[in-house]
């Protein structure tokens, strides 16, 4: 399951050696740029071989969102991944999927806290559409992290179109710069992450007319209406879509770990309801 | 005469019954105004008022006095039993009074609380005749137009919206689903606010429909498109061969019955187009096309073994 690009490569130098780091490995790693909260832990449970199973998956998550494209792009504070939301321990009957979803979309929205000119700013800034006749905001966009802002004349905005929690922000902090350039005393005040979207692919055929007949308190499969069956978990709160390619997508997130925890529940259903052909 | 009284009525009247014979259906005799109890011979209600009409009028008599004083039958199940009375406008000269305006004026609105559920029981009626659907899918659309006003979940959503939702579930309880399409063809409402308010009833009643399946509406389409029995049969053969050999994965009943009467009248005396099936069935030719072409390689395992080919299996068209 360990894949060499998963683990870090320093480690598996000193994997001989138990207990404390060894003074030679170098913590502050560019591979690492998160993991450094972490790193004790692999250390000390090498020989539990059924824990290690279950970190790869939060490293192979935290490694996914690292931003390589912006390598100076220092992160302003860790992921939420970090020791505060606990490593469930695998139970015997069940083992992961090694699958995680990746996130598509991240919607979020912030307060500049000063009443806005939307004319002013869709003269001035650059890649700005405003059309008060059909829609009150103006749109802006921009192409690093590549996301769209709505930006009203209360100063409230919402940044669509970020792949990860970090970038939103980041994204959001640069429109404020932009309102701020053009004059407005911009602050940035409750920035919270209202939507989180993510994908994923099980890799195998799924038979939705038995997973509709089984579960019909949470599905609702119409292909006259959508090809895809929708499913709504009621622990965690989250909209999935499931395909019969095998294609599910999640939806409905506050937080990256409910759309973890939604797949972890959803796997062994679909599992159930594989297509034998 | 005897008549016996139907069973089913409806949770909305009072039930009588035999003390000795609880399950037993009583029989009215009324001519007396008696329900007898057939166990046991019970006389159990006693002089019990007939709510059907007091004449039966017909279309070809001279409609001009219409000889009936108590108004319409009485429908209690959806009513909520209103016994409220109207004054209509009179016919002799004393009620007019000295402008030559008649006293009276207007018939008091009789019930304003079942006002719209009376106007959406008219509108799912005039749905209804139009595809000629019978009385059992209209109660039960009736039933459940009821049932979802009286909850207020959907309050905010156009009455209309909610009726053609309404027959739409019903259509699908009673075993003979109509697509939305064909729904949409006799509503004002479009197929999306339709699916919405099918999603929301769904949800508000806590019930659930059958997934629908390509035989469903073979013999519809069948015999729409003028089709003879043997066709027909071909058909659900095939598109039930194909879902079961899953060629079509994904793809909507519909398309896949459409594009299986395709393959079937190909192959007989009986030649329809795409596009006269498309519009028969609601679908776009191209989606017939698409899956046509997914059922095509394996057409010589679809047709069922006792098929008479007009036109054999290696001609059919090629799309």
């Amino acid at each position: 399951l360990r894949s060499p690009q998963k683990t870090f490569p320093i480690q598996q130098k000193s994997a001989t050696v138990t207990g404390a780091m060894t003074p030679g490995m170098p913590i502050f790693s560019p591979m690492m740029p998160y993991g450094t909260g972490l790193t004790p832990q692999p250390q000390q449970q090498q020989q539990q071989q059924q824990q290690q199973q279950q970190t790869p998956q939060l490293y192979h998550s935290q490694t996914v969102t690292t931003t390589t494209a912006l390598p100076g792009n220092t992160p302003m504070y860790t992921t939420p991944l970090t020791p505060m939301t606990p490593i469930t321990p695998a139970t015997p009957a069940s083992e992961s999927s090694g699958i995680v979803p990746q996130l598509q979309n991240i919607v979020s929205t912030v307060n500049l806290g000063c009443k806005l000119d939307l004319k002013t700013i869709a003269l001035r800034a650059r890649n700005a559409e405003y059309n008060p006749k059909r829609f009150a905001a103006v749109i802006m966009r921009i192409r690093e992290p590549r996301t769209t802002a709505l930006i009203f004349s209360s100063g409230k905005m919402v940044c669509t179109g970020a792949k990860s929690e970090e970038q939103s922000r980041l994204a959001a902090r640069k429109y404020a710069r932009v309102v701020q350039k053009l004059g407005f005393p911009a602050k940035f005040l409750d920035f919270k992450i209202q939507n989180m979207v993510g994908s994923c692919d099980v890799k195998f055929p799924i038979r939705l007319e038995g997973l509709v007949l089984t579960h019909q308190q949470f599905s609702s499969y119409e292909p006259e209406l959508f090809p895809g069956l929708i499913y709504r978990m009621i622990k965690p709160r989250i909209v999935l879509l499931i395909f019969v390619s095998g294609k599910v997508v999640l939806t409905g997130a506050k937080v990256r770990a409910e759309i973890y925890e939604a797949f972890e529940n959803i796997y062994p259903i679909l599992k159930g309801f594989r297509k034998t052909t | 005469m005897i008549e016996c009284s139907r069973g089913s009525v409806g949770d909305a009247l009072p039930k009588v019954q035999c003390p000795n014979h609880p399950d037993a259906l009583l029989v009215e005799d009324y001519r007396a105004g008696d329900m007898i109890c057939p166990e046991c011979g019970l006389v159990v209600g006693d002089r019990v008022i007939d709510v059907g009409s007091e004449w039966r009028t017909f279309s070809n008599e001279k409609a001009t006095k219409d000889p009936s004083r108590v108004g319409d039958a009485q429908n209690p199940l959806l009513n909520g039993g209103d016994l409220t009375t109207m004054i209509s406008k009179g016919t002799g000269a004393a009620s007019f009074d000295e402008f030559g305006n008649s006293k009276y004026q207007n018939r008091r609105t009789m019930s304003s609380s079942d006002r719209a559920m009376l106007n959406a029981f008219k509108e799912i009626s005039t749905m209804a005749d139009r595809i000629n659907l019978p009385r059992n899918i209209i109660d039960r659309t009736n039933n459940l137009f009821k049932q979802v006003y009286e909850q207020k979940s959907l309050k905010g959503r156009s009455n209309d919206a909610i009726a053609s939702a309404c027959l739409y579930i019903a259509c699908r309880q009673e075993g003979v689903p109509r697509t939305f399409k064909e729904i949409c063809a006799v509503s004002r409402i479009s197929k999306k606010e339709i699916g919405r308010c099918f999603k929301l009833i769904l949800k508000a009643l806590e019930t659930s429909v059958d997934l629908i399946t390509t035989g469903d509406f073979m013999s519809r389409f069948c015999s729409n498109l003028g089709l003879p029995k043997q066709v027909q049969m071909a058909a659900t053969y095939i598109a039930r061969k194909a879902v079961e050999l899953d060629l079509v994965p994904g793809r909507s009943p519909i398309s896949v019955a459409a594009a299986a009467i395709y393959m079937a009248s190909q192959a007989s005396a009986e030649k329809k187009t795409q596009k006269e099936i498309g519009d028969i069935a609601g679908v776009a030719d191209v989606t017939i096309r698409q899956s046509y072409r997914l059922i095509y390689p394996r057409a010589a395992d679809l047709f069922p073994p006792d098929f008479k080919f007009d036109t054999p299996v290696d001609k059919l068209p090629q799309l």
